[in-house]
């Protein structure tokens, strides 16, 4: 027998004069659970043993972003959705921005680089200058924000300058119009712009200055390595970065069932863009298929080796720390602690440039010049 | 899976600094995992709070099948949290006989619930004299429990 079926009583529930208070930006935000880590915010370790002092923020709304990408965990029009702390796969932890703020300031020394992530929301702007104020006024380490560029205009970017932002991210994720247009512009509850992107790169160049922009470019969405090198040597034409991103499909959005993209061909991108951005390398020293597939590297084997070997081609695409050290570097951030690494947070050893090499096939693209 | 009934530690169960301890099994102290008696000649093995508080948000398990070997110091399953994976590391050599399916399919059981439906295998022991290098007395227990509360600590492995 129940205690409701005996009468038993229980006092009501208080009324409520208001509403709960809501934990939304600027007062609260998310952050990267490696970064709740390093800030005492959440207990976890790492499996491998390496610095880490990259801290990744969110804005947080009810409402979500307004945006809906077809690949993206934050999409609006998500079915079965309870966001909870879950975004790309993993618990990405509420918490004050004050406490936040105070805590980062107390472990400053071991910082590398901060990063607000905004999103597309009608108060997206206005907190993230809210934010950035309140982290500059405490914090010295450098600082980057990942703009949402529907929210953006060139005096919005000249204030983020003002405050103290050295570095600007632009998730451009699809590399070409048509790939943009059919998975971020012409979905249900779309619109985003191309051209609105590529005016916010625009200006954020100006503005910012040279490798001072990123460019986010997502590999394993639809594209073909063509499309991503042209880019590539675009962008560094322009002194503008390429962070690569891997594919990783997140559980319930429209491209959940998409597959990742080989490791071969992501090792191979990861060289390309490398080889492009920092050893000077052209378009036409790529040779593709009638599909736009690379099929050979016209360069001197020992060179690619001696790249290959070095092992930074490998590692996390991020902006830098304050003397240029890896800054952002996102560990399992596009991959499972229990998968291969996709890009490495740290410098690869020995036993990894040996994985790494296996993965590449080099054999098969490279046409030895010497 | 066993089809016997999933008891909380059947003996005491003490805080040490915010993390419960039951002082009625083993522990190897490097892996954090427990030992507890199940049977003439069979074990119960499962994690302490620390390895699991310390090893992040769990994420997945994989455990053998019943009828796999068991060798003291090799692994026997894995767990992956949120931005960690280790080899779960078996403590003493036998023979499967149990494995707990609920756990393999909610880690979070070992979370909520470490010392009784948060177990991972039961074992046939091959070698029962292998139990007298993990720990067993309550107050030696204790006081490795507390040093390495104090270790995550200070690493930032715990939260604080």
């Amino acid at each position: 027998m129940t205690a409701e079926a005996v009468g038993a009583r229980r006092s009501p529930l208080p009324l409520l004069t208001r509403s709960a208070p809501r934990q939304i930006s600027p007062d609260f935000v998310r952050i990267s659970y490696a970064s709740a880590i390093t800030l005492g915010m959440k207990s976890g370790r790492f499996s491998r043993d390496f610095e880490f002092g990259g801290i990744n923020l969110l804005l947080n709304y009810d409402e979500g972003c307004l945006s809906d990408c077809g690949y993206c965990g934050l999409a609006r029009s998500r079915q079965n959705v309870d966001y909870g702390d879950q975004f790309i796969r993993v618990e990405w932890p509420l918490v004050g921005t004050d406490e936040l703020v105070d805590r980062m300031a107390e472990r400053e020394s071991t910082l590398t680089r901060l990063c607000i992530s905004m999103v597309t929301h009608g108060h997206a702007y206005a907190d993230t200058c809210d934010i950035t104020r309140r982290i500059a006024a405490k914090v010295r380490t450098p600082l980057s924000i990942l703009v949402a560029p529907p929210t953006l205009n060139r005096e919005r970017l000249e204030t983020f300058k003002a405050l103290g932002v050295d570095m600007i991210g632009i998730g451009l994720d699809a590399v070409t119009e048509q790939l943009f247009r059919s998975i971020r512009t012409d979905v249900p509850a779309g619109g985003l712009k191309w051209e609105k992107y590529w005016e916010v790169i625009t200006d954020a160049r100006e503005i910012f200055g040279p490798w001072k922009v990123n460019v986010h470019t997502l590999v394993g969405i639809g594209e073909a390595d063509q499309d991503l090198i042209d880019l590539f040597v675009a962008l560094r034409d322009r002194q503008i970065f390429s962070y690569l991103f891997c594919f990783n499909p997140e559980p319930d959005s429209r491209m959940a069932d998409h597959p990742k993209s080989p490791l071969v061909r992501w090792r191979r991108m990861q060289l390309a863009k490398h080889l492009i951005e920092t050893e000077g390398y052209d378009a036409g020293q790529f040779e593709f298929d009638a599909d736009g597939g690379l099929i050979n590297l016209d360069a001197p084997r020992t060179a690619v080796d001696a790249v290959v070997d070095a092992g930074v081609a490998f590692m996390t695409n991020g902006c830098p720390g304050e003397s240029g050290e890896p800054g952002c570097t996102r560990p399992y951030g596009s991959y499972r602690p229990a998968e291969p690494f996709r890009d490495f947070p740290f410098l690869p050893t020995p036993d990894d440039l040996i994985e790494i090499r296996q993965q590449l096939r080099l054999d098969d693209v490279v046409r030895s010049r010497g | 899976m066993s089809s016997g009934p999933q008891p909380r530690a059947a003996g005491p169960v003490v805080r040490v600094r915010g993390f419960d301890l039951a002082l009625d099994r083993r522990y190897e102290p490097a892996t954090h995992i427990w030992v507890a008696d199940a049977g003439p000649g069979l074990v119960r093995i499962g994690m302490d709070p620390l390895g699991a508080e310390t090893s992040g948000t769990l994420a997945q398990i994989s455990l053998p099948g019943v009828g796999a070997d068991l060798a003291a110091g090799r692994p026997f399953g894995q767990l992956e949290a949120v931005k960690f994976v280790g080899p779960l590391t078996s403590p003493v050599s036998g023979t499967v006989r149990a494995v707990n399916d609920a756990v393999a399919a909610d880690p979070g059981l070992i979370e909520r619930d470490p010392f009784g439906a948060g177990w991972l295998i039961e074992a046939e022991l091959a070698d029962p004299a292998e139990l007298d290098g993990l720990l067993t007395d309550a107050a030696e227990i204790t006081a490795w429990y507390e040093a390495r509360i104090e270790d995550y600590v200070r690493t930032g492995a715990i939260a604080r």
